[in-house]
């Protein structure tokens, strides 16, 4: 260091402490993402729309708890890691039931706790200075981050996961096997919908394209994908997805091979005028798919089912509404033209462990996961017991169709088992107190979904993206090596913001030519 | 217990017939109740007191035996409708599709049948596998029309687990069996299936066999509640639904009806087997476990194989953490205290030992050499207390045995997991030492691969006299000082026993008669005659020598000079030992290092495994000595070099980069040629990987020129104590090219490693080369190469380890059975040629010369001495 500039690695410190990325997205959490939720969740309605639930605004109290006589006290971290309590908020949302027509005044209820970060924005501990925190039984030194869970002290470790919405392009096996694979991973509110496209040289007589989406069992050819999303002619679909010659006759080899499998009966074709030809067309691409999700229902069930299926799985960050049907055609048309480069070696396939295909979910997000699921099955048993409290011909009252403890005990269990929502096991860890560093280190601990049982090589390695984002060091010995890994020490996460915002903002700039 | 001796003779396995399990069977269990109000078992239920009792109150009704004698006994339950067996529905499978679907018979013709009976017939004779021949006769026999009754043959298919389609038609259990008892006793036989001990309809369960109480214990809660063993829930299961069944068939229900309970008698039967068959749902629990049925309890690392029949537990061991002991004998293991009054040694007491026998009684279990138990002439045994110690005292005759301490000289066995070779397991010599560690000599650290950073190890002790005197001969420390893994010694010395030994004998040492003698003492060695004047190092590392040993070989320290001055080596690394007398060279990793010792295994090959044992022990403490005198030390002074030498290399390495340039200039002109057999881009980073090697290993010779023998460092790396020269060129000079999978390094960001080079840049910094030297410090974007070529070794040990654990597990499968016999013909267990000479050259590795059955150079040096 020349110059000294350590000054600037003080500075730097001044402003951000080592574990900001983890209170920063539990702040945005709790302050935006919680009133998205539930703004987002459909409203309850009962017996074909006559009752129905408005939710209006979310609140969250700071901390207290409630001892056995009923008394109310406010409650300070260390009070509840001796006491085995749980350090978390109150939340109230306003709530009015309305019968066909009314119009109720909101009230606010209660609707459950929420496990709170120490240090976030609502936390008691938020600003105190030194000798405040002393006087509340704290280490001053002590950086927060994590939550207490029955008196444990518990760590939301960061999850990598390979980048959502983004066109991975994969090589399956050697170049000479001429296979490859395009995997989206979309996510819409929390729904993950993996959308995969391979090239493969079928084993008899078949299309070489051929796509997956959740709710479609197997694949299915790609070009009746897209006739089905609005590309009704044969040229429409093959300029769409590339102007060079060679794709395109791959292209036209596949819609000529699909044809039988449209089921097309001559008899109806004849005489009809082109357009009508090319409606026929699509609408039995449309049949295919519906023959596939709802095989054995009546036609027009299994029509609605594909285009259901369709606008709500297929590639749903784009949107879920018929309009966006022509979105997702063009997307995959550019999809499968990045697919057939890979095959003609014109493109290289992705690196899966470049730290630009790569995501991070911290605290915030991943109790966004839980909080969505936690409120929907909350959602679930109003829904119940107040439609047990009509059955019984009782008066329905929002208070005693809340049942606070659902959403409670469910945030409750994930945070301290670790088994979060999704299947995951080890997304809450037991705080590691055996020094201070070992806090720290914890507090910025990466883990990687990748199974320990098998080699991954190239995944173990560390890559050159990673140089100033992930510490080249710190990694365990032993199978999870190379897997578990701790932010550098200079190492910000960012939270994310939504895109429309961004492009609100750019348009607003006057950068853009209209 | 009636001590009855039963040898089994031979093991037939096959299926049980339905009159084999009703023959087996004491009780018909009809009733699927377990217990009455009063907590008694009922009659005919699944608990009846015919099965067998647990509880050793209890006499069981079949056998009389009181509980824990009484080993149990089979029931039965009749089925109402046939059931699948779920282990069977492949087999059924395969024989369905190998016979007509009208008469049964194989789908072959006479001939081919004919044939394929004879062929069976000679494997059988020659006990030889048959699995290939049948598997090539279920092949062969499909066909479209029966040879035998001209019947068309429907496609036969299976749904996993258990069910059989033929055509779109799915066969009810009932119309299997049928058709599985068409098939002729011949055709069976052809088929794999011997009619003698399996008819193929016996695959079908009509009657189930029901498990001895034994087998599934209900266990009692502390509250008093009963909880019953999983088997018998499932058994209830079957029983209600068996039981319903009946009633429904008798009460003449609709067919429909009768199939739907049909089906879920099946499924819990087929549960009952497996409940974790695929395409099944698995049986739960009320909590919602799945049950542990009869596959669970075998199948897996937690099953009752690999768990308990391979993984038993043993009584009479210890463990605890190993730590260094250079003062006692490789044949010696220190043994804690607190251990030795734990684990005992049966002694029959006798005429001769009496007296010390009642000395270890009196002495109890507290005080050291005591006694735990004493056993009487009926065989009870007695524990020993302060109070029952005179009680026993008195009646203390020859023919009681004594189960006393451990104690100095007693053998037991030493082990260290992985237990990879034989070596991981050997008997040593008790030494009661006090602390809680297990002490062992530092020469027998290679064998177990043992280090002191926490590493524990199990011991045990013999009980019998036959396992001491066979361990004693067999697998004492000693006899393992030569490896049957390459003929050479791997007990030997190493880290500071060599390089004590290097500084004791190496030319400039010389110690005056006082110090000498005190060394020589030290070492517990003979004191000689006082000869008046001082003694070099070499005179007394030739103390340890046989008298009449000789020989001559370069040591570790050779420079590897083009003409050898041999006698006259200017680093006395020519070593020449004459009629036991140390005259030339010093002693260093080839002297006696493990591995390599090559005076260590000319030691053992002339003079036997003691003299070598006691070769070994004398020499570590005269090393300890040798190292005592001058003092052993290291710090990064050693690798200190004059700015010179700093400029050379440096110099050296901006020339090794220009050469880099040079051939990439080449390569992007096209001016490079390509090797044979590779492609132009391989050929330049061949190339440039030989031309940065080179670079790193100058850059060290610049620096090793610097340094000379009085460097402790260097002593070590040249001896082969620890380190090695790249260490010290790492530390001094040039760290070197960072290689991930064998390459420079390639991935990262797009055309280029890291942002801080050009796209497409192929330079040596670009790539991963380190100028720097560690003590020198790594630059930012070094350090992150060197990071990364790290990271590589610590995953490919982790990941190495349990695989090369796998491939060794079955390795070991596939040669357990394998035996020499004393003609060095190698068989397996049923008596089959491996090979017709061991190894094919007859040589046991153990015994060899380093691989070789004889060192022909050796005995002609030997004969020339002569």
């Amino acid at each position: 260091m020349k110059n000294n500039t350590w000054g600037l690695v003080d500075t730097f410190f001044d402003k951000y402490d080592l574990v900001d990325h983890h209170i920063k997205s539990y702040n945005d959490f709790v302050n935006n993402r919680i009133q998205d939720i539930i703004d987002i969740t459909e409203n309850i309605s009962l017996e074909n729309g006559k009752y129905s639930l408005k939710t209006g605004k979310i609140f969250i109290e700071k901390p207290f708890t409630k001892e056995a006589d009923g008394s109310k006290s406010m409650i300070f971290p260390t009070e509840a890691r001796l006491r085995n309590l749980n350090y978390s908020a109150h939340m109230y949302l306003e709530m009015a039931l309305n019968e066909e027509g009314e119009d109720n005044p909101l009230e606010k209820v209660y609707i459950g706790e929420l496990p709170l970060m120490l240090k976030s924005d609502i936390c008691h501990l938020k600003g105190l200075n030194e000798e405040e925190l002393i006087e509340q039984g704290e280490d001053p030194k002590d950086l927060g981050g994590y939550f207490i869970v029955n008196g444990s002290e518990r760590a939301v470790v960061t999850m990598e996961e390979i980048a959502p919405n983004k066109i991975i392009l994969e090589r399956i096996g050697e170049v000479v096997d001429r296979r490859a694979k395009a995997v989206v991973t979309s996510i819409k509110s929390g729904f993950r919908a993996r959308i995969s496209l391979e090239y493969k040289k079928p084993r008899k007589s078949g299309v070489f394209l051929r796509i997956s989406f959740p709710y479609v069992p197997g694949e299915i050819p790609l070009v009746i994908l897209l006739r089905a999303l609005g590309f009704t002619t044969d040229e429409e679909i093959i300029t769409s997805i590339s102007d060079d010659f060679n794709y395109q006759m791959i292209i036209a080899d596949d819609i000529q091979v699909s044809e039988p499998a449209l089921k097309l009966d001559p008899k109806e074709m004849d005489g009809l005028s082109k357009d009508e030809r090319n409606e026929y067309l699509q609408q039995a691409a449309i049949k295919y798919i519906g023959n596939r999700v709802a095989k054995g229902m009546t036609e027009e069930y299994r029509i609605k089912r594909a285009e259901d299926v369709v606008n709500n799985y297929l590639l749903p960050h784009i949107g879920i509404t018929d309009e966006k049907r022509e979105n997702k055609a063009i997307y995959l048309a550019k999809m499968t033209e990045m697919l057939l480069q890979v095959i003609h070696e014109e493109r290289e396939p992705h690196d899966k462990d470049h730290y630009t295909n790569k995501r991070l979910r911290v605290s915030g997000d991943l109790m966004e996961d839980l909080f969505r699921v936690a409120f929907t099955s909350l959602t679930r048993d109003m829904t119940y017991q107040l439609e047990r409290s009509i059955s019984r011909g009782k008066e329905l009252s929002i208070r005693q169709a809340v049942r606070s403890d659902v959403l409670t005990e469910n945030i409750k269990h994930a945070i301290a088992t670790g088994n979060w929502v999704g299947g995951r096991a080890g997304v809450s860890q037991l705080l590691d107190r055996t020094s201070f560093m070992g806090t720290l280190s914890h507090l910025r601990r990466v883990v990687s979904p990748l199974t320990r049982s098998q080699p991954h090589f190239e995944a173990r390695d560390l890559h050159p993206t990673q140089y100033g984002k992930i510490c080249p060091n710190e990694t365990p010995e032993g199978p999870n090596c190379g897997l578990v890994k701790n932010l550098a020490l200079m190492c910000n996460i960012s939270e994310g913001s939504d895109s429309e915002e961004i492009k609100e903002i750019i348009k607003n700039m006057n950068v853009l030519e209209e | 217990m009636n001590k009855f001796i039963k040898k089994i003779a031979q093991i037939n396995f096959g299926l049980m017939s339905p009159e084999d399990i009703r023959k087996m069977s004491v009780v018909k269990i009809e009733t699927p109740d377990t217990y009455d109000e009063d907590g008694y078992p009922i009659e005919n239920g699944l608990m009846d007191p015919h099965l067998g009792v647990i509880d050793p109150s209890l006499k069981c009704r079949s056998c009389g035996f009181r509980g824990g004698e009484c080993q149990g006994h089979f029931g039965s339950i009749n089925l109402a409708r046939p059931v699948i067996h779920v282990g069977f529905g492949d087999v059924i499978h395969k024989i369905l599709r190998s016979t007509c679907n009208e008469c049964g018979r194989i789908l072959l013709d006479d001939v081919a049948i004919e044939e394929y009976r004879d062929k069976i017939n000679d494997l059988l004779n020659q006990g030889e596998n048959l699995n290939d021949l049948i598997k090539e006769i279920y092949n062969i026999s499909k066909k479209d029309v029966c040879p035998h009754c001209e019947a068309e043959q429907e496609d036969i298919k299976i749904d996993k687990p258990i069910s059989i389609i033929q055509g779109d038609y799915k066969l009810t259990s009932s119309e299997v069996r049928e058709k599985l008892e068409k098939i002729t006793d011949d055709d069976a036989f052809v088929l794999g299936v011997n009619p003698e001990v399996a008819r193929p309809e016996w695959l079908i369960l009509t009657v189930l066999p029901v498990p001895p109480v034994t087998v599934r214990p209900s266990i009692t809660l502390d509250t008093g509640e009963r909880s019953e063993d999983d088997l018998t829930h499932k058994l209830v299961d079957i029983l209600r639904i068996n039981q319903r069944l009946i009633e429904n068939m008798e009460a003449g229900a609709p067919q429909l009806i009768v199939e739907d309970l049909w089906e879920l008698l099946q499924y819990h039967v087929t549960t009952y087997f497996d409940n974790e068959a695929s395409g099944v749902p698995p049986a739960r629990h009320r909590s919602g476990r799945p049950l542990k049925t009869l596959a669970q309890r075998l199948k897996g690392k937690e099953g009752r194989f690999r768990s308990n029949l391979s993984g038993k537990r043993v009584n009479f061991s210890a463990r605890t953490v190993i730590s260094p002991d250079p003062n006692i004998s490789i044949n010696e293991v220190g043994v804690p205290e607190m251990i030795a009054k734990e684990v005992t040694v049966p002694s029959y007491v006798t005429d001769w030992n009496i007296d010390e026998m009642k000395k270890y009684i009196e002495n109890g279990p507290d005080i050291h050499p005591g006694a735990n138990y004493v056993i009487r002439l009926d065989g009870r045994k007695i524990r020993v207390y302060d109070e029952t110690k005179e009680a026993i005292l008195e009646k203390l005759e020859p023919g009681y045995i004594v189960e006393r301490h451990l104690n100095n000289g007693d053998m037991v066995l030493f082990n260290r997991q992985p237990s990879l070779h034989r070596m991981s397991m050997m008997a040593h010599e008790v030494k009661v030492l006090p602390y809680k560690t297990f002490r062992l000599n530092l020469c027998v650290c290679p064998p177990y691969n043992a280090d002191f950073d926490g590493d524990e190890m199990n011991m045990h002790v013999f009980q019998t006299d036959e396992s001491r005197a066979e361990a004693k001969s067999l697998m004492r420390v000693q006899e393992h000082i030569l490896s049957p893994r390459f003929g050479g010694p791997i007990i030997g010395a190493i880290h500071d026993h060599i390089s004590g030994a290097y500084l004791l004998t190496r030319e400039e040492s010389t110690f005056t008669e006082e110090q000498a003698l005190q060394i020589i003492r030290k070492s517990h060695l003979p004191i000689p005659k006082r000869k008046n004047e001082d003694w070099t190092g070499k005179e007394l590392f030739s103390l340890l020598l046989p008298d009449d040993f000789n020989i001559n070989y370069k040591a570790e320290i050779c420079r590897k000079c083009d003409v050898c001055l041999k006698e006259d080596c200017e680093n006395d690394a020519y070593v020449v030992i004459k009629d036991g007398q140390l005259l030339y060279g010093a002693m260093d990793e080839k002297a006696y290092g493990s591995f390599s010792g090559k005076i260590l295994d000319a030691i053992m090959k002339e003079y036997g495994p003691t003299r070598t044992k006691e070769f070994l022990d004398r020499s570590t403490d005269l090393a300890i000595c040798g190292i005592m005198k001058t003092g052993i030390t290291t710090s990064t002074n050693d690798e200190e070099i004059p700015d010179e030498a700093q400029e050379r290399i440096n110099a050296h390495l901006v020339m090794a980069e220009e050469k880099v340039d040079k051939l990439v200039v080449a390569y992007e002109e096209g001016e490079l040629e390509a090797l044979p057999g590779r492609s132009l881009e391989e050929t330049l980073e061949m190339k440039i990987m030989q031309v940065l090697g080179e670079a790193r290993d100058k850059s060290g010779e610049i620096a090793e020129s610097y340094f000379g023998m009085d460097n402790h460092s260097v002593v070590m790396a040249l001896t082969g104590a620890r380190a090695s020269m790249l260490n010290l060129t790492q530390i001094t000079a040039c760290v070197g090219q960072q290689s991930v999978r064998g390459g420079r390094i390639h991935r990262g960001y797009i055309d280029r490693t890291l942002p801080h080079f050009r796209k497409s840049e192929l330079g040596a910094k670009a790539k991963g080369f380190v100028h720097s030297s560690y003590k020198g410090g790594l630059d930012p974007i070094e350090f992150f190469f060197h990071a990364m070529g790290g990271r590589e070794g610590l995953v490919d040990t982790a990941i190495r380890t349990a695989q090369s654990g796998y491939m060794q597990r079955r390795l070991v499968n596939a040669l357990q059975d394998l035996q020499v016999k004393e003609s060095g013909l190698v068989t397996d267990n049923n008596g089959l040629v491996i090979q017709t000479m061991f190894g094919e050259d007859g040589v046991d590795p153990a015994k060899s010369d380093y691989g070789k059955a004889a060192d022909l150079d050796k005995i002609i040096d030997e004969m020339r001495i002569k």
